[in-house]
């Protein structure tokens, strides 16, 4: 049973990171390859804060920010050019911010991490057992995908998906392209923060290891195999995958195996998105209306 | 003194590596217009199967592995094209980039499989140096350092002397002109995946030579091979060569005055910085 919630809970988590990833590369159309590193600043704030007895609700708060600030500083150098710069400007920016995490011993107590990050309080009501925890991550995920469904189906939302079908297009039609791209990548970069916070009070401890390009490359997956640029495609992904790769962990494999099953995993993961991309890059489940397929 | 001209030295070792690994990248996203996510695993690659060959059962020494080693890099890069890129020559570009993406990812954990994660090195002994002028320099070194011209002074000719070189130039400038005029880019394109797999292979292996191997290395480089790129101007191969040996001087000085750790940043720092000051100058070739 206890298997069967820490599934759940690992799934819904996975689908707020999605979901934010979602906004980026599926409805903006931007190249985000290291949406890890705002996953990561949300669950070292976070969990650095709450250890410092700041209260919860303070240091989610003071999480988002974070990774919404280090969104907007990222995406200004960034955001003003093609796609393919911007993509190696953010993987560079997932390594860059684990070296961070790993050097500023002071700060973040480097390799060996940071243990006993406590179950978060809210307006003074613990979530400390797993279907605590679950309803508390069921309702981040309820909000997070209301809030990306109104943004979506807004105006706003509009815009994102005219800028990602036609960029010159939009701009003829007096959009700021450069103004829309950062908002949408600084929401997305908020939403994994909230994703990372609620990872980082579930396991309790984190460390530099946790923030790598597998992370990426998983949400990445998640997303274009359910479909990007859907409402129900990242939940579909997430549901599919991470219970993929959770079950490899609960099978109890010898331990002399994982020298091989790890690499081999990601193996996977790496082939499937050239599989997909190669013959079915629009994911299980397809865009609605969505005619045009060129494009930059 | 001697510290500073010893690490001026090291830079400018660094940079010819590097300016190896922009050169072949460039070449790629001249002629095809797209960043190969997976240029650093080309050069990961080609470090390893000369490991691979040097290593049981073939115990091969380093100039005759040298040469199967470049070959199957070579059949590495023509693979990756036919069978990744070459599919996706007409997808829209975030397609295109997330497949190589993902098969970076394939590949890194694919010489994980093979050889694990640990650091390794081609096993020679570590060498006392020449010392000239109080500077220590390594025989290995001195190769690095010939190596490289070598190679770019070939790749000199081949641009500007040889008529597949010409044309290469043609496809990368404007295709559909090339064509036009009975240039066959297929032939262009094949070619210049030769040429970029090769530059990666021989950049790959100095760098093991002067430092180690490990599947992780091809992410950083590839930060590095791009930032250098931006420096010199993309699409420019003189360019990439500055480029690269401006990121290697940075490196080696800037360790001076910030923590070691961050080396690997500093390559960064500076792509963000031009991206920063010279955004005009990086749109100058635009599709």
């Amino acid at each position: 049973m206890d298997l069967f919630l820490h599934l759940c809970v690992m799934i819904i988590i996975y689908i707020i990171f999605a979901m934010s990833l979602n906004l980026e590369v599926g409805y903006t159309g931007l190249f985000n390859f290291g949406h890890i590193a705002f996953f990561g600043i949300g669950a070292y704030t976070s969990a650095l804060l709450t250890l410092q007895q700041v209260p919860f609700e303070l240091s989610l708060l003071i999480a988002l920010a974070m990774a919404g600030i280090w969104g907007f500083l990222l995406s200004i150098p960034s955001l003003r050019l093609r796609g393919d710069y911007f993509g190696i400007v953010t993987l560079g920016f997932g390594e860059i911010i684990r070296m961070v995490f790993q050097n500023e011993v002071w700060l973040t107590k480097g390799p060996m991490g940071l243990p006993g990050i406590p179950k978060p309080i809210l307006f003074s009501y613990r979530f400390a057992t797993l279907p605590q925890y679950l309803l508390l991550t069921l309702g981040f995920a309820a909000l997070t995908f209301l809030i990306l469904r109104i943004i979506l189906r807004s105006p706003f939302g509009r815009v994102l998906r005219a800028i990602r079908e036609d960029e010159v297009a939009a701009e003829a039609l007096g959009k700021n392209v450069f103004f829309f791209r950062i908002k949408s990548f600084v929401i997305g970069s908020l939403f994994a923060g909230l994703a990372g916070t609620l990872w980082g009070h579930y396991t309790t401890f984190i460390s530099p290891g946790d923030f790598t390009l597998l992370e990426t490359i998983l949400v990445l997956l998640i997303v274009v195999l359910g479909g990007k640029g859907t409402e129900w495609g990242p939940v579909l992904g997430a549901f599919v995958l991470i219970f993929f790769q959770e079950s490899l962990r609960f099978l109890r494999l010898p331990a002399e195996w994982t020298r091989y099953l790890a690499p081999l995993q990601q193996m996977i993961f790496g082939g499937l998105l050239i599989v997909l991309m190669i013959f079915r890059p629009e994911g299980l489940l397809k865009e609605k209306g969505r005619v045009s397929n060129a494009g930059n | 003194m001697d510290f500073l001209f010893q690490s001026i030295l090291n830079g400018i070792l660094a940079g010819c590596i590097y300016a190896l690994f922009a050169m072949g990248l460039t070449l790629i996203y001249g002629v095809l217009n797209f960043v190969n996510f997976a240029h650093g695993e080309l050069i990961m690659w080609g470090a390893y199967f000369l490991y691979f060959l040097m290593g049981k059962p073939f115990g091969l020494p380093l100039p005759i592995a040298l040469i199967p080693a470049l070959l199957l890099t070579i059949l590495l890069g023509i693979g990756m094209d036919r069978f990744v890129f070459k599919p996706l020559r007409t997808a829209n570009r975030l397609t295109l980039l997330i497949a190589a993406l993902g098969l970076s990812f394939l590949l890194r954990n694919g010489a994980q499989f093979l050889w694990g994660a640990e650091l390794r090195t081609y096993g020679f002994e570590i060498k006392r140096g020449l010392r000239i002028l109080g500077i220590s320099i390594t025989l290995n070194q001195v190769a690095i350092i010939l190596t490289s011209i070598v190679c770019i002074v070939f790749v000199y000719l081949l641009f500007h002397r040889s008529r597949l070189g010409k044309s290469m130039r043609a496809v990368s400038d404007n295709l559909e002109l090339a064509r036009v005029v009975g240039v066959d880019s297929k032939h262009a394109i094949q070619f210049a995946w030769v040429i970029a797999s090769v530059l990666a292979g021989v950049s790959g292996i100095l760098l093991a030579l002067d430092t180690n191997l490990q599947p992780g290395m091809g992410l950083i480089n590839l930060v590095k091979a791009f930032a250098a790129t931006l420096l010199g101007g993309v699409g420019n191969i003189w360019g990439a060569l500055l480029g690269g040996i401006v990121i290697g001087l940075a490196e080696n000085l800037g360790v001076l005055v910030i923590s070691p750790g961050y080396k690997d940043a500093i390559a960064f720092g500076i792509m963000v910085l031009m991206l920063l000051i010279r955004p005009s100058a990086l749109l100058g070739r635009q599709e």
